[in-house]
């Protein structure tokens, strides 16, 4: 009995950590004289009040679940993809460019190419790190990272120069960023919101993923190596081609969220000089969502949906109630360090119920023979 | 080019290298001590941002480094708390700081950005820098410059050379061992992780009171170097000296792009910009290819001369970071 309350409680503890970022955060309206109860009130009215605004709470998520989806391939074959938003942008910059040129194609057929060019180019950025980590050594962190760097300076480089919509090559202002799409090529939109058919593409990916994880030797295989690579190689498993894959599939989806978000929202690429100027920092975000959904795909739906909504409902907090925008940043950094560290407390706790269960167990009648084995494992 | 050009743009190279330097010796003492620091990115935004703000305010260059310092070393101590007494991810702490430092420095930054702000001066060091060539290549800078040099000695002396120093390595590679030789390990992780903060935090204002002066938010160009210097620390093999030659070849390096983009008038501007990476992408696979388990099979296939040829090399370029980094210790 207690133990499932246990379970209850770390299932609810993404939830916890959340609510008491805002109530920290509430704390710090206060000290500006701003009414919590009124600013989280224009928080929900922003997120979740309309059909609009609901909507636009989906648009948000969209990229980050896709994102997250990845994340939870990853980081449960134990790599760390950072490389998120570079990802995100080739996969864009390969959709964007299928959808430019093969402009007297049939519209579902070039979605549906431009689709595949986001997932391919998202699985090449991935891929890259993933072989250095697999046949060089080379951290993970840091290779995606930088890059990421690469991705940008790519990015700055096709739309001022080979990619540039003809019409503002021979402006002065020269605003870095391609032509539009073709009308036949945007994805279905719920009209009159913005709500496109990318969100309902991630919903189903998100099953796709979990089936992969859970019931394919594939996913198998990722999840044994994220959890002991040394048993998996004993097992026969081909570790480096393992950790290859995760990372090449994780970056696969970030790609196909930068293809969603152009084909879906944004129907041109458009750059500031940053990665977070086209992908909105989802590469980012959305390693928070899938932690937040304990990297499970089906539970990174809410969990996208929610920072969906911080964002959206941020906003227009901001708008609403004059909060100063610094104070937003730091309340979606206080709920990702809240979130984050809940994520570990719990992966403490489930360790310590196990050695809690492991020295509750009756011995075995063949109990001599087996110690020596269970004093070599907790070595 | 003439030798007074090589000799100034050599000299330049010798003041862009100093932050980098701060950085890269902060970041190598506290990960020696068994604590990984991955907010530097954010760190050094953080405080280029404050340490202009005080500046600027206060009009006093000594206060704009001396809060570039208090915010490193106080991101540390988010660091080293949630590390070392809650015992949690440094990798996953490290990067939401990363992250929630950029931010706020661009939030924070806004009502400075592009204000003139004052300069640290040049301050020749008399006699030495009437020397010539040697003189305005190395004693013609600014004052951090020349600590930058005295850095770098006196980490490795202090490393290497002295008792405290074999106690900090203890901590890093065997934190029990230090332990049973009286060694406080978490205390001591403590003060090296805030010490190594307080050094990545004297970055940011060499870079936006000295090296790029101003603050200019997202276009400061300095959203990057955090994880440049990150990589050059693992390069650098957690030992000053060759974390020092790592620093000073990225600075020549990214001096020689400059020199030679007038020469390439077909190469864009980004390949320049972006060329740090790859670069440090391929310095990292050296460092590490090692211990690749081909590797070692393909040196055994090779001929006695070669894989001796190659295994000195390997080794040369190896760099193991130390046993304990990112353990937490219990003394139970």
């Amino acid at each position: 009995m207690r133990s499932r309350l246990s379970t209850l409680f770390d299932a609810l503890l993404p939830v916890i950590a959340t609510l008491a970022a805002l109530a920290v955060g509430a704390v710090m309206l206060l000290f500006l004289g701003i009414n919590p109860i009124q600013a989280y009130g224009s928080l929900w009215q922003g997120a979740f009040g309309s059909s609009n605004a609901f909507a636009e709470t989906l648009v948000k998520a969209t990229p980050l679940l896709l994102v997250a989806l990845g994340i939870c391939i990853s980081f449960r074959g134990d790599v760390i993809n950072i490389g998120g938003e570079g990802q995100m942008v080739i996969g864009a910059i390969l959709a964007t460019w299928v959808g430019l040129t093969f402009t007297d194609w049939p519209g579902w057929l070039v979605i549906t190419l431009s689709m595949l060019a986001g997932f391919v180019g998202g699985a090449v950025w991935g891929g890259i790190p993933g072989v250095l980590k697999a046949y060089f050594n080379v951290n993970e962190i840091l290779s995606t990272v930088m890059m990421n760097a690469i991705a940008v300076q790519l990015m700055n480089f096709l739309l001022r120069g080979p990619m540039i919509d003809p019409s503002q090559a021979q402006l002065a202002s020269k605003i870095p960023q391609t032509a539009r799409l073709l009308d036949a090529f945007h994805l279905a939109r719920l009209v009159p919101t913005r709500l496109h058919m990318g969100a309902l593409l991630a919903v189903i990916l998100a099953f796709v993923v979990y089936i992969l994880l859970w019931r394919t030797t594939l996913g198998y295989r990722i999840r044994a190596v994220g959890q002991n690579p040394h048993a998996s190689r004993y097992a026969g498993i081909q570790v480096p081609r393992y950790i290859v894959l995760a990372l090449l599939l994780s970056g696969a989806f970030a790609g196909l969220a930068g293809a969603v978000q152009v084909f879906g929202v944004n129907y041109r690429m458009i750059t500031d000089g940053s990665a977070s100027g086209f992908t909105g920092s989802a590469g980012f975000n959305g390693i928070v969502a899938a932690l937040f959904g304990q990297l499970h795909p089906l539970l990174s739906i809410p969990a996208s949906i929610l920072f969906g909504a911080l964002l959206v409902g941020a906003n227009s907090m901001q708008r609403a109630m004059q909060v100063p925008s610094a104070l937003i940043t730091a309340l979606n950094g206080l709920v990702v360090v809240f979130v984050v560290s809940s994520e570990i407390w719990r992966h403490k706790r489930q360790r310590k119920r196990m050695a809690v269960a492991a020295r509750e167990e009756p011995p075995p009648p063949s109990a001599e023979s087996k110690k020596p084995n269970q004093a070599e494992a907790g070595a | 080019m003439d030798t007074n050009t090589i000799i100034i743009g050599l000299a330049g190279v010798l003041v862009a290298a100093a932050p980098l330097l701060f950085a890269v010796i902060g970041e190598t003492i506290s990960e020696r001590a068994g604590v990984t620091n991955l907010s530097m990115n954010g760190t050094i935004l953080l405080s280029a941002m404050g340490g202009f703000a005080v500046a600027v305010t206060t009009d006093s260059i000594l206060l704009g480094f001396l809060a570039g310092a208090g915010i490193g070393a106080a991101v540390a101590l988010i660091v080293a708390f949630s590390s070392i007494t809650l015992k949690q991810s440094q990798v996953a702490v490290g990067f939401v700081l990363a992250l929630v430092t950029r931010d706020l420095s661009y939030f924070l930054g806004n009502p400075f950005m592009g204000l003139e702000g004052p300069r640290l001066p040049a301050w020749d060091i008399p006699l030495l820098a009437d020397i010539p060539i040697i003189g305005p290549l190395f004693f013609q800078h600014d004052l951090m410059t020349y600590l930058s040099y005295v850095l770098i000695l006196l980490a490795w002396l202090w490393i290497f050379r002295t008792r405290p120093g074999l106690m900090l390595q203890g901590i890093g590679e065997r934190p029990a061992a230090a332990f049973v030789r009286g060694a406080n390990v978490n205390l001591l992780r403590y003060f090296y992780t805030v010490l190594g903060g307080a050094l990545v935090g004297l970055a940011g204002p060499l870079y936006s009171l000295s090296v790029k002066a101003g603050w200019k938010g997202t276009i400061s160009g300095l959203d990057g170097i955090g994880w440049i210097a990150l990589s050059i620390t693992i390069f650098g093999g957690w030992n000053p000296a060759r974390a020092a030659f790592g620093a000073y070849l990225f600075a020549l390096l990214q001096w020689l792009g400059l020199v030679l983009q007038p020469s390439m008038p077909g190469v864009p501007s980004q390949v320049l910009q972006v060329a740090p990476f790859p670069l440090m992408i391929l310095t990292l696979l050296l460092v590490n290819i090692g211990d690749a388990e081909w590797v070692g099979r393909t040196l055994a296939a090779m001929p006695e001369g070669a894989r001796r040829f190659f295994t000195k090399l390997l080794r040369a370029m190896r760099a193991s970071p130390p046993a304990a980094l990112g353990v937490p210790f219990e003394s139970d």
